[in-house]
C-alpha cells in the first residue's frame, strides 16, 4: 500500500491539486489538471511557472511544461521562486496567468498546484469552477505538431521583483535594522541574500539552505513554532524583529525584539496600522475569524472593516467588487496579507517591508507598538462534526446568545461590545471550528459555554 | 488512414499523432510504467528534432521522475547515440523520443535496455503489462530525484568509438568532398562536426538546422533525396550522405549524383567490415543475396532472420557477428561500435573504403555483385497472408521454402519474400533474381496470386 493511503493525502478542489506526493497525489492528476488549467487559459500570451525547493517539484515542473506545451501554451520557467514573485512576474511580462507549484505550509511529503491567472491574481471562484468542471470531464484542448508550445526560462524575476519593491519601500531607511529571519528552507531565503547583497540590508538567515526533503521544522507559521525556532535568537543576535516565512514566501509571521513570539493574527493589524494613513483605500478585507483588534485599528485612522466569509477564495472576490483606491489592505488571521501597492498577491516579503516601515516611522520597539494596542486573548479550538446537527446548533447557539449582534454570512458569529465568537463547519475537514477572542481577559468560560453546545447536538 | 494506425501501442513501444492520440498523460504514463520496470536507478532520455519532442521528453520525463529514476536528459542526438552512451554508462535504460522516418505529425518512445539495446519482444511484452495493469511506481518526495543535463559526452563517445575501428589519418588525408543532408533531424550538428573536425573532410550541407521541420519526406529514399543528388553531382563532391531524422539509417549517394539502391549501401558496409575483422554476417530474410555472394568471399557464413532490427541485434549477439543489418531499410549494424543501426559507422566505413582503396564509391559500388530486385506493398486483409503462402507453396514446388517470417522461396540465384509488416497494416513482398528477365517472370507470377488471393 502506498504511504498515507487510508487517510486524507489527496484534495482536489476548487482550490486546486493537493496531495502526499506518491501516496495521493500522482503524475498522472499533476498532468490531468495542468492540461485542464491549459485549457482554460486561450493560447497566445505566455504561462509563467515556478516551484518551491520540495524534490516532488522537480517532477510536477516536468508534468506542468508537458500538459502547457501540449495545449499551445509558450512556458516560461522561473525555476525556483515564491509565489509572489511567480504572479509579479504573470503582470510584468504580460503572461496569460501561471501556475506555482508549492504546498506552501505543509509538510515535506506534500505537494500542490495553485493556479494565477492574467496580472497574477488568484482565480474567481467561477474561474476555478470551470477549471475543475475541465479537469472532470477530461477533454483537453491538446494542439497538433505544427502549434505544440515552447519552454524559455527567465532568470532576473527576483531582482525585477525586488526593484518593485523598492519603488514602495525606502530600503534606505529600513536597511538599519537588525532582522532575524527563518526562512522555513524555502523560497525567501535567495531573496533575502539578494537584499543584504544588492541593497545591503543585514538579514540574518536562519534555516537558510533550500531543501528538497528536510525541511529543518514543519513550515507552518504558528507562533509556537516561532517559539522553539526563531524567538530564541532574538536577544543573543540583538535582533530588533524576527520573521519567519513559509515555504512560498507567501505570508509572514513575527517574533519581538524581547524574544516573544508574536501570534499571525497581529499581522494584518500591524500592516493596515501602517497602510490606513497612507493609502487613497480606508478599507480593510478580512474573514469573520480573524481578531477584532483589526476593527480597532482601522477606527484609529477612520477606516472600515469589511468581513467576509472564512477562506481565500471569498477574500479575491469580495477584493473585486471593490476599485482598488477604496482597499487599504486584505488579509486574514493567518499572517496572509495582500495590498493594493503589490496588486494584492499574498506577499510575505512585502508584508516583512511593511511592519519594518511601521516601526521605522513610529522610531519604537515592536513589543512597544504592540503593548500600545488594545489587548485580546483569543481561543481556537474545533469539534468533530455530525453534519445533520448543523442547522440546529446554529439555531441553539443563536437563542442561546441572543443577546449579541448576529452575522449568518458564514456559520454564525456573535458580537458583543468586549467580546464575540465564531462557529463554523470547516471547508476542507468534517469539523466544526470555533473562535472565540475577549479584550484583556481570557475567553475561556466562553470557548467552554460554546464547546459543550456543539457537542449536544 | 485506418483511425486504429493513429496510435498503436505495442511491440514496438508506443508511436502515435501527437495531440489528439499521443497524450503527454500517455507519455507519462509509459515513461513511469518503463521507470517502474527498470526498477529505479538512472534512465537516459534524448529526442529527435520533431517540434513535439520537447513536450513529450518533458512528460516522459515526470513518468520516470514519479516512478523514483534519476534522468539524464542528453537533448537532440540521434538515437545510435542515445543507445550508446545509455550502455556505456551503464545506465538501467533508455529512452529516445522519436518517430525514425514516419512524418512529423508522428512521435514514438523507442525503448532501450541496461546495455543500451532495443527492447526484445520479452522486455516489451513485460513492460506493457505493467503500463496496462497501471502498476506503477509511486516514489514519496523523499525518493524523488532530479534531472541532469549531459549534452557533450553521448556525441564525443559515439565519436570516438566509430573511429577506433577506421584508418582517421588515411581518410583525413584525402581531404573528401562530401555533401550532407540531415533533414533538419537529430544528426543535423553532430554529422557536420563528425566529417570536418573528426574525418577531415570539406563539407557542402544541406538541411543541418535542427530548429526547422523536414524538409523533405523523412525517409531517406531515392524519391526525396533529388536535392541531395544534385548538389553531389553538380558541387563535384565525391560522395553524399542522406540521413532520417533520428540518425540511424544512412542513405548513400555516388559521385554522379545517384543515390545508391540500400542493399547496395549494407553490401558495401558488409565487405568493408569483413577486410577488418573476423566473425559472420547477420541480415534479414529481405536482404540481398549479394552479401552471402560477399561473405562467402571471405568464407563467412551469413545468418538470416525476420525482419525488424531487434532480431538482427539479438542473433548477431548470438553468433558474435562481425556486422549485420537490414537491406530494405539503409541499416548497418556494427557491434564492434553497438549494437544498433548506425549511420557514423556507415559513413567511417565508406570513406575508409574510399581512401585505402583509391576508388570512388561508383566503382567501389560497381564491383558488388549484382542483381535486380522488386519491392512491393499491399494493403493488409487479415487471412491474406496464410492463404497467398499456401496458394505460392503450390505454384513453385521446387523452391526451398524459409517460414520463418511469412514464407520465403529460395532458388539458386534468385528469391521471393512475402510477410506482413510489423509497422504498418500492409503485406510487403521482395523479389530478388540475378537475371532481370526471371525476375520479371517471377514478379508477375507472384503479382497475379496476390490479386487473385485479395479478391
Amino acid at each position: 500500500m502506498p504511504a498515507g493511503t487510508g487517510s486524507k493525502t489527496l484534495r482536489i478542489s476548487s482550490v486546486g491539486l493537493r496531495g502526499v506526493v506518491g501516496g495521493g497525489l500522482t503524475a498522472a492528476h499533476v498532468i490531468d489538471f495542468a492540461s485542464a488549467f491549459g485549457t482554460l487559459i486561450e493560447p497566445g500570451r505566455p504561462l509563467c511557472l515556478g516551484r518551491d525547493p520540495r524534490a516532488s517539484g522537480v517532477m510536477m515542473r516536468e508534468g506542468v511544461i508537458a500538459a502547457l506545451m501540449a495545449c499551445g501554451h509558450e512556458v516560461i520557467d522561473l525555476g525556483i521562486a515564491s509565489s509572489p514573485i511567480i504572479q509579479h512576474t504573470i503582470r510584468r511580462m504580460g503572461a496569460a496567468g501561471g501556475i506555482s507549484i508549492t504546498a506552501s505550509h505543509n509538510t515535506a511529503e506534500w505537494n500542490a498546484l495553485k493556479f494565477f491567472g492574467g496580472r497574477g491574481s488568484y482565480l474567481s471562484t467561477a474561474e476555478s469552477n470551470e477549471l475543475l468542471d475541465i479537469y472532470h470531464l477530461r477533454k483537453f484542448d491538446y494542439h497538433d505538431w505544427t502549434a505544440v508550445g515552447h519552454l524559455r526560462e527567465h532568470a532576473g524575476a527576483v531582482d525585477e521583483y525586488l526593484e518593485e519593491l523598492a519603488r514602495v519601500f525606502e530600503f534606505d531607511l529600513l536597511r538599519q535594522f537588525r532582522v532575524v529571519v527563518d526562512c522555513c528552507n524555502g523560497t525567501s531565503a535567495p531573496i533575502l541574500r539578494r537584499l543584504n547583497e544588492r541593497y545591503g540590508f543585514q538579514f540574518i538567515l536562519i534555516n537558510g539552505r533550500m531543501e528538497g526533503v528536510h525541511f529543518a521544522h514543519d513550515p507552518v507559521i504558528s507562533a509556537e513554532t516561532i517559539d522553539l525556532q526563531l524567538a530564541p535568537l532574538m536577544l543573543p543576535l540583538k535582533a530588533d524583529i524576527g520573521f519567519q516565512f513559509d515555504v512560498d514566501s507567501d505570508r509572514v509571521g513575527i517574533a519581538t525584539e524581547t524574544g516573544r513570539p508574536v501570534s499571525e493574527e497581529m499581522i494584518l493589524p500591524l500592516i493596515a496600522d501602517w497602510l490606513l494613513p497612507r493609502g487613497s483605500g480606508d478599507r480593510v478585507i478580512t474573514n469573520l475569524s480573524s481578531t477584532r483588534l483589526i476593527e480597532d485599528v482601522a477606527a484609529r485612522h477612520n477606516g472600515r472593516v469589511v468581513r467576509v466569509p472564512v477562506g481565500r477564495q471569498a477574500a479575491i472576490d469580495a477584493l473585486s467588487n471593490y476599485r482598488k483606491e477604496q482597499i487599504a489592505v486584505a488579509g486574514e488571521g493567518t499572517g496572509a496579507v495582500m495590498m493594493p501597492q503589490f496588486e494584492f498577491v499574498y506577499d510575505g516579503i512585502a508584508s516583512m517591508f511593511a511592519i519594518l516601515s511601521l516601526l521605522r516611522e513610529r522610531g519604537r520597539r515592536l513589543s512597544e507598538i504592540l503593548d500600545s494596542y488594545p489587548k485580546y486573548i483569543m481561543r481556537k479550538g474545533e469539534a468533530a462534526l455530525t453534519s445533520t446537527g448543523i442547522p440546529d446548533l446554529m439555531a441553539a447557539l443563536q437563542a442561546q446568545f441572543s443577546d449579541g449582534r448576529i452575522d449568518m454570512t458564514d456559520g454564525l458569529r456573535v458580537d458583543w461590545v468586549d467580546r464575540w465568537f465564531h462557529v463554523r463547519v470547516s471547508q476542507t475537514e468534517p469539523i466544526v471550528r470555533i473562535i472565540c477572542e475577549q479584550k484583556d481577559t481570557d475567553p475561556s468560560s466562553l470557548y467552554e459555554e460554546l464547546l459543550e453546545t456543539v457537542r449536544r447536538q | 488512414m485506418p483511425r486504429a494506425h493513429l496510435l498503436k501501442i505495442g511491440v514496438s513501444g508506443i508511436r502515435g499523432v501527437v495531440g489528439e492520440f499521443l497524450t503527454p498523460a500517455l507519455a507519462a504514463a509509459f515513461g513511469q510504467a518503463f521507470g517502474t520496470y527498470v526498477g529505479g536507478g538512472t534512465v537516459v532520455i534524448g529526442r529527435d528534432t520533431r517540434s513535439t519532442g520537447p513536450m513529450l521528453q518533458h512528460a516522459v520525463q515526470c513518468g520516470l521522475l514519479a516512478a523514483g529514476c534519476e534522468v539524464v536528459d542528453v537533448g537532440v542526438l540521434p538515437t545510435p547515440t542515445i543507445q550508446m552512451y545509455s550502455g556505456a554508462t551503464r545506465a538501467r535504460g533508455g529512452i529516445a523520443i522519436t518517430a525514425s522516418h514516419n512524418p512529423p505529425e508522428y512521435n514514438a518512445l523507442k525503448l532501450f535496455n541496461q546495455q543500451g539495446l532495443f527492447f526484445n519482444n520479452y522486455e516489451r511484452a513485460e513492460l506493457i503489462d505493467l503500463w496496462h495493469q497501471s502498476a506503477f511506481e509511486h516514489a514519496p518526495n523523499r525518493a524523488i530525484r532530479t534531472v541532469r543535463q549531459e549534452f557533450a559526452a553521448p556525441k564525443q563517445l559515439h565519436m570516438e568509438r566509430v573511429l577506433r575501428h577506421v584508418d582517421v589519418a588515411a581518410i583525413r588525408a584525402r581531404r573528401f568532398r562530401v555533401a550532407l543532408d540531415a533533414v533538419n533531424g537529430a544528426g543535423s550538428l553532430m554529422t557536420p562536426e563528425f566529417l570536418t573536425e573528426r574525418l577531415g573532410c570539406e563539407l557542402t550541407a544541406i538541411s543541418v538546422d535542427p530548429t526547422k521541420p523536414f524538409p523533405r519526406e523523412a525517409e531517406p529514399k531515392p524519391e526525396s533525396l533529388t536535392e541531395i543528388a544534385a548538389l553531389v553531382r553538380d558541387s563535384g563532391c565525391e560522395i553524399g550522405f542522406a540521413l532520417d531524422p533520428d540518425g540511424d539509417r544512412l542513405a548513400v549517394i555516388d559521385e554522379t549524383g545517384t543515390v545508391l539502391d540500400n542493399d547496395d549501401v549494407l553490401a558495401l558496409a558488409v565487405e568493408a567490415a569483413l577486410e577488418r575483422l573476423p566473425g559472420d554476417v547477420v541480415v534479414n530474410l529481405t536482404t540481398s543475396s549479394a552479401v552471402d555472394d560477399i561473405a562467402a568471399r571471405f568464407g563467412r557464413k551469413v545468418w538470416r532472420t525476420p525482419v525488424g532490427e531487434a532480431n538482427v541485434v539479438e542473433r548477431i549477439q548470438a553468433v558474435k557477428a562481425a556486422i549485420g543489418g537490414e537491406g530494405s531499410s539503409g541499416g548497418i549494424i556494427f557491434p564492434a561500435v553497438h549494437l544498433c543501426r548506425d549511420s557514423y559507422s556507415g559513413i567511417a566505413m565508406f570513406l575508409g573504403r574510399m581512401a585505402a582503396t583509391g576508388l570512388k564509391i561508383s566503382e567501389l559500388a560497381a564491383r558488388l555483385p549484382h542483381y535486380h530486385r522488386r519491392i512491393g506493398k499491399s494493403a493488409y486483409q487479415h487471412g491474406q497472408l496464410s492463404a497467398l503462402m499456401q496458394t505460392l507453396e503450390d505454384e513453385f514446388p521446387d523452391a526451398q521454402q524459409d517460414r520463418t517470417d511469412g514464407l520465403k522461396l529460395n532458388w539458386p540465384g534468385r528469391w521471393i519474400h512475402v510477410r506482413s509488416s510489423n509497422t504498418e497494416p500492409v503485406l510487403r513482398y521482395a523479389a530478388e533474381s540475378k537475371d532481370m528477365g526471371e525476375l520479371d517472370a517471377m514478379w508477375s507470377r507472384v503479382k497475379e496470386l496476390l490479386d487473385r488471393s485479395g479478391r
